[in-house]
């Protein structure tokens, strides 16, 4: 780090590259979510928005069923989808990080980054078509007397969507995780004559467990807020919580449940975060 | 009398808890070539870095060419360095590198490209002008960066270890390049190195640093016969360090008792008194070697521990019977004569003049 | 070691069929553009530009792809100003609550999508400030300017860390130092951090949506003819897109890996 070169560090300088970003943020993203939050206790009144604080759209929130049921079954997929990501990633993030040349590493990487950067709602559109009940999928399993399955509208549907927008990721921050870890401790484990298989779970998943639970987490986050794979492989019935606010927002004009619905997902979201992060991050259990 | 060109005034750098430079008084004459030489740590890059700017003293005062220089900013002085690093901007050809420095001042293009040519000239890498500074060599890139320092003809230039990242037969020639060049400006070279052989080589005057405080300030030659002190004979050549007792004192030569026999040492301060303890040293060059007892004032019997061999000249470990270490340096085709691999003993002598006390 | 092999050999073919799963909606995006079917499947039906010839007439996709290209670019300089800012700072500055600072520009990209919308309408309604182009703008340079921070924070990385101070040396003071020194280092990261954060913007729909009012970009309008129904011209589209989108990725990538030295002399 270089020194900061004559006067204190709180000069015009320095604040001109440290400001700009402090206003912005506040202003724009802090300020937004802030007001979020805020207007969850607002009131409707004639269509119109009233500033107040009243728990009026908490109580309407919170005790309909069917918020809670879409907090379950949005709770379960984005589990689903976590654990079904996980599993899919580790066997070509093993192999992407122990069994290929640096080469060859670098440009697969660099292919998952793609997916991550063009547009999903048109890759969601295709597997709309892709999986349709005389889509593509269905054709090829006609050929071998199969079929036809019906896979839109239906919790796989949606599954399919969210594999297509976490994967990629998942298995970038896999590989990382596991391309970090020691090749000697792992050799070492081969040595004392632990077998292949047994050193994947004794030895090289314990040491790339910070990295395997931060892509899981990920993994969480994107599947919990997602609003286009279960609404359209998965038919949003019942919705999502993501549905639900744009359902609350775009027809109902009410703002402020749908501001209920995003601060109880926010909250979700902390906590695993946090529940998620310490148990990345803590030190080994004492024997 | 001309006023000093630069004056440390009770000079202290602190960063946070830790102390880099203690109190540094020192003074340097327009057109010295003065070398700091200490080892890491010793605050001489601080030293060089408070002389260029880059950090303020927390204590004291410096001045360059009678002007107070705290506070000033590191572009408002003109005291250009050369980086260890050399710092040489990668985005820029050698010729862009070296019009920095003026296209700073507002020099006009053709003027600035002109000078930049003339320094690259000078210094024999005006072929390598055009070419990305990443392309080139060690030592093409060590002389566009000295091209760049010089260019605005400053009065005094820094150097952080300049040739440090370079083969050793390339660091003599840049000695040598470094010499020349401040004779004919008759500039200021304030030379930072942790290098005895550059430090000695190259500078009028030799500064020796120890934990953020000046040990010795001299003449090269001064430093390395008349070491002030123990850290200074430990650090500078190779020195025998002898500890003992004063018993006897006749007209300020001293006798003086060590575990290894009595010596004789002359103290020409007079500062001495008997029974005070007294330090000495006799440069490892300066011991004679025989397998017969030695007529000599001074003698320790020894034997041999090992040889270190470094092409004309050889060094001795040898050891006492009270387990002291000595070294001794000779040419290579004096070991011949000595039938330096057959056991038994080795006779060490110097001469009483050769033996210098430490003060203090 | 046959085992090991056959092991070895399947692992990679796992890789291999993960990333077909992974292309594949692009792949048939893109094949079924081309097909004359209204309802594409296997077998393919006859070669058509049908679809792009509508799509070519259809004024409402010119004033989307308009829409599109204006906030992308500006969106693009908006995040790569306050990313440089901010990955200047944190490279050059230590200073009190540095940890909440860049907790604060590095946030937003981990906030779903739709919440950040429902926040930024309720937020642009209350400052008036909804329903203008500019709005997604702001929103999307708020979700953009991580990245480029990030990519112009691993260059100033690989910079000497005496390559400042050599310019103050030299007499160059801080703002000059910046112009000469900083922003020609940084300069591929900066461009690689443009293109980057153009492709985001270009394909974000959710923020997009919500914010937009009438001013509909091209994946705003992608989620309004998909609601409808199965209308094959939104392959066309999403070609299109596809193509924007990849050649924004890769140029920034080859920005990204380039050093300095090679591409100024």
């Amino acid at each position: 780090m270089p020194q900061p070169s004559t006067r204190n560090t709180f000069n015009g300088f320095a604040l001109t590259w440290r400001m700009p970003i402090i206003v912005w943020q506040v202003l724009f993203f802090v300020g937004p979510l802030l007001f979020m939050v805020a207007m969850s206790f607002f009131l409707v009144k004639n269509y119109r928005m009233v500033e107040a604080f009243e728990f009026k759209n908490w109580e309407k929130m919170l005790t309909r069923g069917y918020f809670w049921d879409s907090y379950a079954l949005t709770f379960i997929l984005a589990t689903l989808s976590t654990i079904v990501a996980s599993v899919l990633a580790f066997p070509a993030s093993f192999a992407l990080a122990f069994k290929v040349s640096p080469v060859v590493r670098r440009w697969a990487l660099f292919l998952l980054i793609i997916p991550f950067f063009t547009s999903y709602l048109v890759r969601i559109f295709s597997w709309y078509v892709i999986l349709a009940e005389s889509g593509v999928v269905n054709s090829i399993l006609a050929q071998i007397g199969l079929g036809p399955y019906t896979m839109l509208n239906t919790m796989f549907g949606t599954l399919v969507g969210y594999m297509t927008l976490t994967l990629p990721l998942v298995v970038v921050l896999q590989t990382f995780a596991l391309a970090n870890i020691d090749r000697n401790l792992v050799q070492a484990a081969h040595n004392l004559g632990c077998s292949p298989i047994r050193a994947i779970y004794t030895v090289i998943m314990p040491l790339a467990k910070t990295g395997l639970i931060v892509a899981a987490l990920f993994c969480f986050i994107l599947s919990f807020g997602d609003f286009v794979s279960p609404y359209y492989l998965g038919g949003s019935k019942p919705p999502t919580l993501p549905i639900l606010i744009i359902d609350t927002t775009k027809s109902g004009q009410q703002w402020p449940r749908a501001a209920v619905v995003a601060v109880v997902m926010m909250l979700t979201l902390i906590t695993i975060a946090f529940a998620s992060l310490a148990l990345a991050y803590r030190k080994r259990a004492s024997r | 009398m001309t006023s000093p060109l630069v004056t440390f005034d009770g000079v202290v750098k602190r960063f946070g808890d830790f102390t880099a430079v203690q109190r540094l008084d020192l003074t340097i004459d327009a057109g010295e070539f003065v070398a700091i030489m200490g080892p890491s740590g010793c605050g001489k890059t601080t030293t060089l870095r408070m002389l260029a700017g880059l950090d303020q003293p927390s204590e004291g005062t410096i001045h360059i060419d009678g002007q107070l220089m705290n506070n000033v900013g590191p572009h408002k002085r003109d005291t250009p360095l050369v980086w260890q690093s050399l710092a040489l901007f990668p985005f820029l050809n050698a010729r862009e590198n070296v019009e920095f420095g003026l296209k700073m001042r507002n020099q006009g293009a053709k003027e600035r490209r002109d000078k930049a040519m003339d320094w690259l000239e000078r210094l024999g890498v005006a072929e390598f002008s055009e070419r990305n500074v990443e392309t080139l060599s060690g030592g093409q890139r060590q002389r566009v960066a000295l091209a760049r320092s010089l260019v605005t003809e400053p009065r005094l230039l820094l150097l952080d270890e300049p040739l440090s990242a370079l083969d050793a037969h390339l660091v003599i020639r840049m000695q040598s390049v470094l010499t020349r060049l401040q004779r004919e400006l008759g500039i200021t070279f304030v030379y930072v190195t942790h290098s005895q052989s550059e430090a000695f080589a190259m500078a009028d005057r030799v500064v020796i640093m120890s934990n953020g405080e000046i040990a010795q300030v001299g003449l090269p030659r001064d430093i390395y016969r008349e070491p002030a002190n123990q850290f200074v004979a430990e650090f500078v050549g190779r020195n025998n360090i002898i500890i003992g007792n004063i018993t006897g004192n006749e007209n300020g030569n001293l006798a003086i008792q060590a575990p290894d026999g009595l010596f004789t040492v002359t103290d020409y301060e007079r500062v001495k008194n008997v029974n005070d303890e007294a330090t000495f040293v006799i440069a490892a060059d300066l011991v004679t070697v025989s397998r017969t007892p030695a007529e000599s004032e001074n003698t320790v019997s020894c034997t041999l521990i090992s040889e270190e061999f470094i092409g004309s000249v050889v060094t001795l470990f040898l050891e006492t019977k009270q387990g002291t270490e000595f070294k001794v340096q000779l040419q290579e085709r004096e070991l011949i004569t000595l039938d330096h691999t057959a056991g038994g003993a080795f006779y060490l002598s110097w001469k009483t003049a050769d033996a210098h006390l430490l003060p203090g | 070691m046959i085992v090991q092999r056959l092991i070895n050999w399947s692992l990679r073919g796992y890789v291999l069929l993960l990333f077909v799963f992974i292309f594949s909606p692009i792949l048939f995006s893109v094949v079924f553009s081309f097909n004359s079917a209204r309802f594409p499947t296997i077998p393919l039906e006859s070669f058509t530009l049908h679809w792009y010839k509508t799509i070519w007439n259809d004024p409402d996709v010119w004033t989307a792809a308009r829409n599109s290209l204006i906030v992308s670019a500006c969106t693009s300089v908006l995040a790569t100003f306050l990313g440089f800012c901010t990955a200047y700072s944190d490279y050059r500055y230590n200073f009190r609550f540095k940890s909440a600072y860049l907790a604060l520009v590095l946030l937003p990209p981990t906030i779903p999508l739709i919440i950040m919308a429902l926040a930024m309408l309720a937020w642009f309604s209350k400052i008036g400030a909804s329903g203008q182009l500019w709005s997604i703008i702001i929103a999307h340079s708020v979700l953009t300017a991580p990245f480029a921070m990030a990519i112009i924070r691993l260059r100033l990385n690989q910079m000497d860390k005496d390559l400042e101070s050599a310019a103050w040396n030299l007499g160059a003071s801080e703002w000059r130092t910046m112009r000469e020194v900083i922003l020609p280092f940084c300069k591929p990261a900066i461009i690689s951090a443009l293109f980057l954060t153009a492709a985001v913007s270009f394909d974000e729909f959710a923020i997009a949506w919500f914010v937009s009012g009438l001013n509909k970009t091209i994946p705003v309008l992608i989620l309004e003819i998909v609601q409808g129904n199965i209308d094959p011209q939104v392959n066309a589209i999403g070609t299109f897109v596809f193509l924007v989108s990849m050649t924004l990725v890769i140029v920034a990538q080859i920005f990204f890996t380039l050093r300095a030295g090679k591409m100024m002399s």
